[in-house]
């Protein structure tokens, strides 16, 4: 791996040059913002003022990550057609949205909610219950967090051929994403979320015009997949089909409930942008997680026989053969590389700005401090926020071997929340007592199921927990009695 | 001022994307088939992006049109793509 051609210099110039990119928008952003450390709408949800094309491009930056191209395209190289499932559940996410967004954007409006715990406060009175939603959230934000520092780590060692190490990757680029966060909150997020969005576009287009060009194009790499591993193209059976319809429900439910993806329903101009940048995203999938599995499929024939520890490497290597062959694709290359490494970045700024935020009102100035004004909550929200970043870091020092399994993890616990948000909205009956117990039984069956790797029936142990956690939503509701006032109160309150 | 229109409300649009979500798996085609339909790619994984594809036109459709819910003013928003 002595030739590649971002190791050495090149590959540590381009790498500042990306940072300091970063760094400037958010030194902009403070310049032209200078109020906004004053007020929690202001600095978490950008004043609730984000117009349609920097909402879609921040809803873009939440939901497609790194891990949609570093970690994607291997999976498709070990997987095959199988991973087409990750074109249709970035699709189904926006129907996920229509479960709940539409009613929850005009609540959020009325009621000047800046976190999701906010509508649970609101919804259910319950102290508890909030409590252990906001712990849920804090917990699977953490595990987001932290699988997006890994692949900071692994897909800037990877495009380098370890030229810039692993660790110094991971250090620099959180360091970079912390301070541009820290001064424009929300609003550099979203305006950084904007360029990394379009690099992280334009790189994919051209690797895949890159990859078809010079390792043979689709027609060649079926062909080969076709003689050396036939099970990548077939129908998949009846277990992987089981399989496919569980990660369909689990990203469905659990991506579009996420709670950075629930704040940008709140930050949210208007109606007609939040509906404009959801049709928007309803067609991304295509040219982004599509684009990705035809590289991975290609890469079967380009990098045959590869481990699944090697797989992992695989656009790495398929991005520096390219560079190598002249010099448009080596200056496409670098923007690819820039595009993967700002499209972990602005996934983790989004993941740690939510963080921050639920740290600042459902923890600090609800249980802790109730007379600290907001700039005081803001800060506390923010130096917690770089106190767990500082723990992540710690723990990912070591990267683990794969992406995808922690991936599923953090959606197991995150996706519990869904029954107070989707029954809760509608269903004037459902009683507080009711989503704690269930939310609470959910998140104990979904983790021991993990710990235990049960998987019954190839579905998803998160699942498993959502749908013991629903049952007992309905359930206990009808069984509880709701004096008749709370329920027309709650009824008031919610429609 | 428009009427209301909540999508949840909406059974006929319920009905349509279960049923599209139902078909965007192959568990209705033969296992393990493969035969290359065009460039290469299996007959089945053109029917699974067919489906996604109508996904996508339905999705888009609901926001376009079944969807009203705040009575904002909208005049200002021309000038939004800032």
């Amino acid at each position: 791996m002595n030739n590649l051609a971002f190791s050495g210099a090149s590959g540590i110039i381009i790498m500042f040059f990306y940072g300091f990119l970063m760094l400037f928008i958010g030194f902009i952003t403070y310049w032209r913002n200078k109020g906004l450390h004053q007020s929690n709408k202001e600095f978490y949800l950008g004043g609730g003022n984000l117009s349609v094309f920097v909402l879609f491009f921040t809803f873009f930056a939440t939901q497609y990550s790194g891990n949609t191209i570093v970690g994607y395209a291997p999976t498709a190289y070990r997987m095959g057609f199988f991973w087409m499932q990750s074109i249709t559940f970035f699709i189904l996410i926006v129907m996920g949205y229509l479960l709940f967004a539409p009613r929850l954007y005009v609540l959020s409006k009325k009621f000047q909610f800046i976190t999701p715990s906010d509508y649970i406060q609101k919804r259910f009175q319950s102290k508890g219950v909030t409590l252990l939603a906001s712990i849920l959230m804090l917990y699977g934000l953490c595990n987001f967090m932290l699988e997006q520092i890994i692949a900071i780590g692994h897909g800037v060692s990877g495009l380098t051929g370890g030229t810039i190490p692993y660790q110094a990757a991971v250090v620099f680029f959180v360091s970079v994403m912390v301070i541009y966060g820290w001064l424009g909150g929300m609003r550099s997020v979203a305006y950084t979320d904007t360029m990394q969005g379009i690099a992280l576009l334009v790189g994919v287009v051209i690797l895949l015009i890159g990859s078809m060009i010079y390792f043979g194009g689709l027609p060649s790499a079926v062909d080969y997949a076709a003689t050396v591993s036939p099970e990548k193209l077939g129908v998949p059976d009846s277990k992987g089909l089981v399989s496919w319809f569980s990660m369909l429900i689990l990203v469905t439910i659990g991506a579009a409930i996420y709670p950075h993806a629930i704040q940008r329903i709140f930050a949210a101009k208007s109606e007609k942008s939040l509906k404009k940048s959801l049709s928007w995203m309803a067609w991304m999938p295509f040219v982004t997680s599509g684009f990705v599995f035809l590289v991975g499929i290609i890469g079967i024939q380009a990098f045959p026989g590869l481990s699944k520890g090697e797989s992992e490497q695989l656009v790495g290597m398929m991005a520096n053969h390219l560079a190598m062959q002249n010099s448009f694709f080596y200056w496409a290359m670098v923007i690819l590389f820039g595009g993967i490494v700002a499209a972990i970045i602005s996934t983790a700024d989004s993941v740690l700005l939510t963080l921050s935020s639920i740290i600042s009102k459902d923890i600090y100035s609800t249980h802790i401090n109730k007379n600290a004004d907001e700039q005081k909550q803001i800060l506390v929200g923010k130096i917690v926020g770089v106190a767990f970043v500082v723990i992540l870091l710690l723990i990912a020092w070591y990267p683990p071997a794969t992406l995808y399994r922690i991936f599923i993890l953090k959606f197991e616990l995150l996706i519990q929340i869904a029954p107070a948000f989707i029954l809760g909205l509608y269903w004037r009956r459902l009683h507080r007592h009711a989503v704690l117990i269930g939310m609470l039984a959910g998140t104990i069956l979904a983790s021991v199921m993990v710990f235990a790797g049960l998987q019954p029936l190839g579905i998803a142990s998160g699942l498993w927990g959502l749908a013991v956690n629903f049952a007992l939503c309905i359930v206990m509701s009808f069984v509880i009695n709701v004096p008749k006032q709370e329920v027309e109160l709650l009824g008031k309150e919610v429609s | 001022m428009q009427q209301k229109k909540e999508p949840i409300k909406n059974l006929k649009i319920w009905i349509v994307l279960i049923i599209l979500f139902i078909l965007s798996v192959p568990w209705y085609l033969p296992t393990r088939s493969y035969e290359p339909l065009i460039l290469g790619v299996p007959y089945w994984a053109w029917i699974i992006l067919g489906v996604s594809l109508a996904i996508s036109i339905v999705l888009t459709y609901i926001l376009k049109n079944c969807l009203h819910m705040a009575d904002e003013d909208e005049s200002w928003e021309e000038e939004e793509n800032q």
